[in-house]
Order: structure tokens, then C-alpha cells, then sequence
């Protein structure tokens, strides 16, 4: 939806993956309808909304997984 | 002195998965019953006919979340050894998908602990397939992970 596979961000102290995920929402609008159905990772691990990010963090937001 | 989960075989392939090398991994003499899970393509989904799938990962987070599905089988049950291997790119009816092995000295921990690690898989591991029809294709429908308490409600 975005284009983008990964890319690398700078954020200001204290910044929390839903403050990472309305910048994104900002430049893609689109995402905004999807925010309710998509979980956030941080460093390969599932990760509350609340949780503070630190400089070189590994952040993903996530779809429902279907594999198997 | 390794781990129990460190003998264990994870992997995500990009070519066809040997059930038989699965089973070689986990099988030794001190055990005495073996289980197998063998996901494979379908050839229909609700009512319209496969042709093929695509599947991909977030790979690093995809492995992470599989070697702790190890590592919480051999917590929770009195097994040997597992291995879980699952195939990403494109993937024709019939083909498999994702293939469970998992030893143990009785029957009843490696059945268990072979159905707790492919429904676990199928909730909290990062990957998607697409499906392909005759007439246009789709995302398919998933799970979504269970989301964890916010850090100061987790502690």
C-alpha cells in the first residue's frame, strides 16, 4: 500500500510506535482505516501501542498473519 | 551445554520442504512416538478454485516467533526434539507449506505438543499467503496476534 518494504526514520525522545505509526499515517492517509486491524512489533517481538522506541529499534506494524 | 531448543531445526525455505529430512532431524532411539503435521495447498478456497499461492514472511521476526514456539513446547511438554519448517514464494495445489515434527518417549506429549505448535503458528507467526483464483486473487484472511498489555500494565 505504501511502496515501501523498509526504511529508516528519525524520531524525537520518547516517541511511541503510535506516534511512529501517525507519521506514517500523515504521508499515507490510507493507513488510517486499517490502524484497528494491525498489530505493532518491536526488535521481532509484539509490542503495545505505548511502548517508547529507542534508536536503532526494528519496528514493524502487522496485518493478521496467515500462514500454516 | 546446549539447550533443549537449540537442537531443534526452524527454517524458512524458498524450495520444497523434505518431510523425510523432518523426520530424520527429530527422530532418535530414546524416543518412541513421533508426530507430523503436513500443511499443504488446497485446491479451493469458500467455493472458488486455487491455482496457486504466494507466501511471505517478515523473515527475522517470522524465525524469532517459531524457535519461541520450540522453546514453549519443550516447557509445557515431555518431548525430544521439533522441527518446524515452513516455504515462502509461490506454491502450487498440493505442495507443502508448512511441516510440523515433533519426538518424544509416549505418544500423547508429541500429539499435543505437535497441535499447540501449528495453531500457535498459525496466530503469531509473521506470514501471509495470497491466494490465486481463475478470476483475480486475495489476501487471505488471518489472525490477528494477540496484542500484549501496554509496558506499564505488563510489569
Amino acid at each position: 500500500m505504501t511502496g515501501l518494504s523498509d526504511e529508516s526514520v528519525d524520531l524525537i525522545e520518547g516517541s511511541t510506535l503510535a506516534d511512529l505509526f501517525e507519521l506514517y499515517q500523515r504521508r499515507f492517509p490510507a493507513l488510517t482505516s486499517f490502524r484497528s486491524s494491525l498489530v505493532a512489533s518491536r526488535n521481532q517481538e509484539f509490542a503495545a501501542w505505548e511502548t517508547l522506541l529507542s534508536a536503532g529499534d526494528d519496528v514493524a506494524f502487522l496485518p493478521p498473519v496467515s500462514g500454516g | 551445554m546446549p539447550t533443549l531448543s537449540e537442537m531443534d531445526w526452524c527454517e524458512l525455505l524458498r524450495g520444497p520442504i523434505d518431510p523425510n529430512a523432518a523426520v530424520r532431524h527429530v527422530r532418535a532411539d530414546r524416543d518412541g512416538a513421533l508426530v507430523t503435521f503436513d500443511g499443504f495447498v488446497r485446491n479451493e478456497s469458500h467455493g472458488r478454485r486455487t491455482r496457486y499461492l504466494e507466501y511471505e514472511a517478515y523473515e527475522s521476526m517470522a524465525l524469532a516467533k517459531m524457535r519461541e514456539i520450540c522453546t514453549q513446547i519443550h516447557n509445557q511438554y515431555a518431548i525430544h526434539r521439533v522441527a518446524i519448517l515452513h516455504r515462502l514464494g509461490h506454491l502450487d495445489v498440493g505442495e507443502t507449506s508448512v511441516l510440523i515434527a515433533v519426538s518424544a518417549p509416549h505418544r500423547a506429549a508429541a500429539f499435543d505438543a505437535c497441535r499447540f505448535a501449528i495453531d500457535t503458528l498459525k496466530r503469531t507467526v509473521p506470514i501471509w499467503k495470497k491466494e490465486f483464483f481463475e478470476d483475480g486473487a486475495v489476501w487471505a484472511d488471518g489472525e490477528l496476534p494477540p496484542a500484549p498489555l501496554p509496558p506499564e500494565a505488563a510489569s
